[in-house]
């Protein structure tokens, strides 16, 4: 639907340079007008906001409401007025041109397509050899790719690319053409990053770590398959740094995605793997793959003197709840305890006691900017408990863990000691691997 | 002139300076090499991880008003991390053109799903309203 009236935009000057160029080009096709206000615009003092109308357009330098005013009243450029097809054509060669291997590694650098970290180069023979880990066919489409316009079509050969500059072996592949579905890996100006975990009897046949250092550098399977995600996630997402990837601080858990896989093995009686949760067949190889921010550490081991899972509540009750997310990595010694000390017989029981108990002030729940963005429009909406509680004092107390099963738990771990992450990852339906085989 | 680069351009392979006569003459042809490419003179051809993609459609832009004289002015607000910084921004916006200009009437309305959504009850809106002209913000 078009309103055929004239249109500006408004956004901070870090924004304006993305929008009038990126996203004029793959999305909007049009040069849209901007007048642009200092960045950051959001979490400033009403008065700066405010201030902002009576001070510069960060573009021309002009008064900010004279650039207004001429955005809408002035005549169209030639520019302006281009309707139709684009004039130019995207393309992008199956082959590169044969370089040096010295000219290829900076090309790789120069063009954003590594992680900064020494790559394999993709020879055409390597990818060949990759791709005998899949049945699937090369150019078959996995998806397309277009979280910040370009709409690219991620094929088999591509993530077979990947794979192979990541320094996986075919045996990986199929796993990480399931991850491929979901890729490409977070990319927000909040700074947000992924955790992928693996599930099923492949964890063992393809020797993923459970166990000791789960989550650490010590495992080639889970450095490997974690690192092709970034891989595919920069290269078929186009992402790069200050061009369409805008993550102010960036996160380090970007590298490897936090791949591990669950101790299925050291789970107690009752708790189920974190698959068969969501309705895979035990024997099943799965991929799961969660977003999120933000990881904090039980910081040594549980201690009688308080129950693990009360610490774990408090420290949950930081995060900002969006979604309802959570997941909880725990090693197979806390998951014991909570089992055979505190009573509960499944994970469900655990996530239900978390949705109850955890608690923040209905201040701090609206202070943090990811849910003004996304519940806020639920409030203003009327939908509840979002419209309630925007009516509660900032000191009131809520529960913003609405929902038990976006709370997952994992177990991973090597019995060393009884510690825990919390995190605010929430870990969407997990895919079947042996669909890509 | 390096010698390797010299040899190359008279059509001798370098290989040559190694005393290995049949080697030599392998290298003169593109040959597999061992890092799973081909190679000529120390050259590799690896493939492309880029995906090439789809240009947009130009669309060009709606006429400009002549004066914001007596016009209306929607403003949507996005929504970004939350409504109130744009509000307050649109409200003295409008404060601004009510002084500055007679008659201009504005419409603040709040995107009903934030920030990433399209919100079509908007465009619907705005065409509704018969607003002459539209300001889409803050992000930032």
């Amino acid at each position: 639907m078009q309103c055929k009236i004239p249109a500006i935009g408004v956004a901070s000057s870090n924004i304006v340079h993305y929008a009038t160029g990126y996203v004029a080009k793959y999305q909007t096709g049009m040069p849209i007008r901007y007048v642009s206000v200092p960045f950051p615009f959001t979490g400033q003092p009403r008065m700066v906001d405010v201030g902002y109308v009576t001070g510069k357009d960060m573009l021309t330098g002009q008064p900010l409401m004279t650039a207004v005013v001429n955005a809408l009243t002035s005549p169209l450029t030639a520019e302006e007025k281009v309707s139709g097809a684009p004039s130019e054509e995207s393309v992008e060669p199956r082959l590169l041109p044969p370089d040096s291997e010295d000219n290829l590694r900076q090309l790789f650098e120069a063009k954003e397509w590594t992680d900064f970290n020494s790559i394999i180069l993709p020879t055409e023979r390597r990818v060949t050899e990759m791709l005998k880990g899949t049945s699937h066919k090369p150019d078959e489409v996995i998806k397309t790719i277009n979280i910040t316009g370009g709409a690219r079509p991620l094929t088999v050969e591509k993530v077979a690319i990947s794979a192979v500059m990541a320094g996986a072996s075919p045996e990986h592949f199929p796993v990480i053409l399931a991850l491929a579905t979901q890729a490409p890996f977070g990319n927000s100006t909040s700074s947000m990053a992924n955790m992928v975990v693996i599930s099923g009897p492949i964890r063992n046949k393809l020797k993923f770590n459970c166990g000791t250092n789960a989550m650490g550098p010590y495992n080639r399977a889970n450095a490997v398959v974690g690192r092709a995600f970034a891989m595919m996630s920069k290269t078929a997402g186009d992402l790069r740094n200050n061009v369409n990837a805008w993550e102010t601080l960036g996160n380090t858990m970007q590298y490897n995605s936090q791949t591990y896989g669950e101790n299925e093995e050291a789970l107690p009686d009752g708790w189920d793997p974190l698959h068969v949760e969501m309705g895979f067949k035990p024997t099943d190889n799965v991929v799961s793959v969660g977003t999120g921010w933000s990881s904090i550490a039980s910081v040594g081991a549980s201690q009688s003197i308080y129950p693990t899972h009360y610490l774990m509540r408090d420290y949950m009750s930081s995060f900002c709840a969006s979604g309802s997310a959570a997941t909880v990595v725990i090693d197979p010694t806390v998951a014991g305890l909570l089992k055979d000390t505190h009573g509960f017989k499944t994970k469900a029981q655990l996530s239900e006691w978390f949705s109850q108990n955890i608690q923040k002030t209905a201040g701090s729940y609206w202070g943090n900017g990811v849910i003004q963005s996304t519940a806020v429009p639920f409030a203003l909406a009327g939908l509840e408990p979002y419209a309630s509680w925007k009516k509660l004092p900032d000191d009131a107390l809520i529960k913003p863990f609405t929902n038990p099963k976006a709370i997952h738990v994992v177990v991973a771990g090597g019995k060393v000691q009884t510690m825990w992450f919390v995190t605010d990852f929430g870990i969407r339906r997990g895919v079947l691997i042996d669909d890509w085989a | 002139m390096d010698r390797r680069k010299m040899l190359k351009y008279l059509g001798i392979s370098p290989a040559v300076l190694t005393g290995f006569p049949a080697g030599a003459e392998t290298t003169r042809a593109r040959v597999p090499s061992a890092n799973g490419g081909s190679h000529e003179e120390g050259m590799i051809t690896v493939m492309n991880p880029a995906i090439a993609g789809k240009l947009a459609a130009r669309v060009p832009l709606a006429p400009p008003l002549d004066s914001l004289q007596g016009k209306k002015i929607y403003m949507v607000n996005l929504s970004w991390e939350g409504p109130d910084a744009a509000n307050y921004f649109y409200g003295a916006m409008t404060e601004w053109l009510d002084k500055h200009y007679s008659g201009v009437k504005t419409i603040v309305k709040v995107t009903a799903d934030g920030m990433f959504g399209s919100d079509p009850s908007i465009l619907k809106d705005i065409t509704a309203s018969k607003a002459d002209a539209a300001i889409v913000g803050v992000a930032g």
